[in-house]
């Protein structure tokens, strides 16, 4: 019944489960994006490399570094935003109360 | 001068946080007594000593309760003092930026990682890390792979001299050939190096290379002992192929990528 429904109103309910699943999927890759930050950490590493091939010199990198440190910061942000877990910050021994 | 005040400072988590009773943890060592190693911390050279549990110790500084970026300023600072320590001591590495809210929550910690602690440490009782990064002058292999395989020597010179009339397929032809040929003489020199490597070192492990120019990003265990034969035996390699590759050589490190310790941690509120 519910698949001959969907059949049969497809023209009508076609474009709007078409857009649902759009957006989910938009949102799920931008959310992909906001929240990884390897490809941030590859870009520093590779920046500390040129450093030490003489490639750059010791201000280019200062001020690159920078540039990916704000990158970090944003990323941190959407993941506390989202609820994700965050590198930094302080941390404890999972399940060890306060007591004695 | 002007580019170093630039860099910012840590950002406070919250405002009323921002004391300085946090503890920057660098490292782990068997040690059944408290000892300072001076002023050489994190965040412009807080002091460095030992929070105790029985015979193992952590190696802290005192923190506000912030998140370290890991600019090479800080990076720098918690190697510098891992390095320090190393000098004395078999340690486990923590990650860069552990920060803990307080002395107790460390030796919680140390306590309740305990067993793991000392089981790792024993397995890495003198035992040292070396990092090898190897990149290759891509038009240098090119030219040698060129030189030494016939087929791409014949396919070239064909080329070159009907330059006119040679088609575009011969063209593909060519560098889809060089490339294959690149790739196996890529993996060859890799598997070169690990087997020089084999007899002097403990373990190997190969990380992602960075860029399109490295071949190899490996960190190789070492013991104390092999030291010497482990720096002499990678100075006679990238001597072989200093035509080829450039040999990125550091160390001595503590093992940061032979320790796998999962500790249980969670954010504290």
């Amino acid at each position: 019944m519910g698949l001959l429904t969907n059949i049969l109103l497809a023209p009508f309910l076609g474009p709007i489960y078409g857009t649902k699943w759009t957006l989910d999927k938009v949102d799920r890759v931008v959310r992909e994006q906001l929240t990884d930050d390897t490809p941030i950490k590859e870009d520093l590493m590779a920046l500390h490399l040129r450093l030490e091939m003489g490639e750059i010199d010791d201000a280019e990198y200062v001020r690159r570094e920078a540039e990916i440190m704000d990158r970090l910061r944003e990323v941190r942000e959407w993941r506390e935003r989202f609820g994700m877990s965050t590198a930094g910050g302080p941390v404890r021994v999972a399940g060890e109360d306060d007591e004695e | 001068m002007s580019e170093l005040e630039k860099q910012e400072a840590p950002s406070p988590l919250t405002a009323s946080a921002n004391s300085a009773d946090g503890k920057y943890v660098y490292c782990i060592i068997r040690l059944d007594r408290s000892r300072d190693f001076g002023e050489i911390g994190i965040g412009g050279g807080a002091r460095v000593y030992t929070i105790n549990y029985n015979d193992l110790a952590a190696v802290v500084s005192d923190t506000p309760i912030v998140i370290y970026d890991p600019t090479r300023e800080n990076v720098l600072a918690h190697e510098f003092v891992n390095e320090t320590v190393m000098r004395e001591f078999t340690l486990i590495p923590m990650s860069f930026g552990t920060v803990f809210r307080s002395e107790k929550d460390v030796s919680v910690l140390l306590k309740s990682t305990y067993q793991a602690f000392t089981d790792v440490l024993e397995k890495m009782q003198d035992k040292i890390e070396f990092g090898l990064k190897i990149l290759w002058d891509r038009d240098r292999v090119v030219a040698s792979i060129e030189r030494d395989n016939d087929e791409i020597r014949r396919l070239k010179d064909e080329i070159t001299r009907n330059a006119a009339s040679s088609t575009y397929f011969a063209r593909m032809q060519l560098g889809r050939l060089v490339e294959a040929a690149m790739e196996e003489a890529g993996n060859r020199y890799v598997l070169h190096v690990h087997d020089q490597l084999k007899d002097v070192s403990v373990a190997s492990r190969s990380n992602k290379v960075i860029g399109d120019r490295m071949i190899l990003n490996a960190a190789f265990l070492v013991d104390r002992k092999d030291e010497k034969s482990f720096d002499e035996k990678v100075k006679e390699i990238s001597l072989k192929f200093e035509e080829l590759l450039t040999f990125k050589y550091t160390g001595p490190w503590p093992p940061y990528n032979f320790v796998n310790i999962k500790l249980k941690l969670e954010k504290a509120t």
